[in-house]
């Protein structure tokens, strides 16, 4: 039963990964060098898949990616409404890094949002989209009278969204990624021959998949809340 | 023994999850088997809600997590 109590106490640390000997020793956490190794390989199929494309005969690859980017614009259209091109991209990018850092899980890698840090500045991203969003296109005073509404006593409560919010995107992530990443660590731990495949198709793709969409439309109905006038 | 305590408790905001999605999702079937052609629609509604009201008892388990493991 070593086995399992091991397994359950190094599955939750965050480990470092290497230290660069540059000023006194940086120490880098394994989940930023894993961060580094998917946005080298995102990058690489984005210049894969977008090297060739063309107006008029497209073909199955770049139809696939029309879909893909025109399925984004009108979620984003249908929850932040007329300044939804300002957001479509960075919520299309935060769902295609929130998807394959949950499902590198599935493939051997620790899942970079297993750290809440990682978990925690994304939340801090998010924030900064939909209060960033409210006062730019709603002016200084019509940002601050955004609190105020729909019923002026409810102005604390709006106030103190700007911290719940993000600490609740924050923590639903990470404790769902954490969870997962636990369950499967232990189940490898006991059952190490078939059992972690099929147990590892709910608990990395379906869960990892799931968390991403709540966390983009979220994010995209918090910002809708704040730009709508009604 | 107060960590035991501490984690117990802490693990016990799971009931609430459970009965409530347990109840969403007797809510969401019925409607399928009212409007058969609105299910997709449901079924996207249900599993928002679902991960929506499983955080609560993702937070549970954090704080439990916490409680066992930091000195």
């Amino acid at each position: 039963m070593s086995n399992v109590q091991e397994a359950m106490n190094s599955s939750i640390q965050n480990k470092t990964a290497f230290t660069i000997p540059l000023l006194g020793g940086i120490p880098v956490a394994e989940s930023v060098l894993v961060t580094w190794i998917l946005m080298a390989i995102i990058m690489a199929a984005v210049w894969l898949l977008a090297r060739k494309l063309k107006p008029d005969h497209p073909g199955r690859g770049q139809s696939l990616l029309e879909m893909g980017v025109g399925f984004i614009n009108s979620f984003t259209k249908d929850n932040i409404g007329p300044h939804w091109r300002s957001f479509a991209p960075w919520l299309g990018t935060v769902a295609v890094y929130i998807t394959i850092a949950n499902l590198s899980g599935a493939v051997g890698f620790t899942p970079p949002t297993k750290d809440i840090s990682v978990t925690a500045a994304l939340a801090l991203t998010s924030v900064f989209l939909i209060y960033g969003g409210m006062f730019r296109f709603r002016g200084l005073r019509g940002g601050f009278h955004k609190f105020a509404e729909p019923v002026p006593l409810l102005a604390p409560i709006n106030v103190m969204e700007i911290a719940i919010r993000p600490v609740s995107l924050c923590m639903r992530l990470f404790g769902n990624v954490l969870g997962s990443f636990v369950v499967m660590e232990l189940l490898r731990a006991v059952l190490p021959v078939v059992v972690p495949v099929v147990f590892s198709l709910y608990f990395d793709v379906f869960d990892g998949i799931i968390q991403t969409i709540v966390f983009v439309f979220l994010t995209a109905l918090f910002t809708g809340d704040a730009l709508q006038d009604e | 023994m107060s960590i035991v305590i501490g984690a117990a408790a802490a693990v016990f905001t799971g009931v609430g999850a459970g009965i409530s999605i347990g109840m969403a999702t007797g809510k969401a079937t019925e409607a399928i088997a009212r409007q058969p052609e609105a299910a997709s629609q449901i079924r996207s509604s249900l599993l928002l809600g679902c991960a929506l009201a499983e955080a609560t008892a993702i937070y549970g388990f954090v704080i439990g997590l916490v409680i066992i493991f930091v000195q």
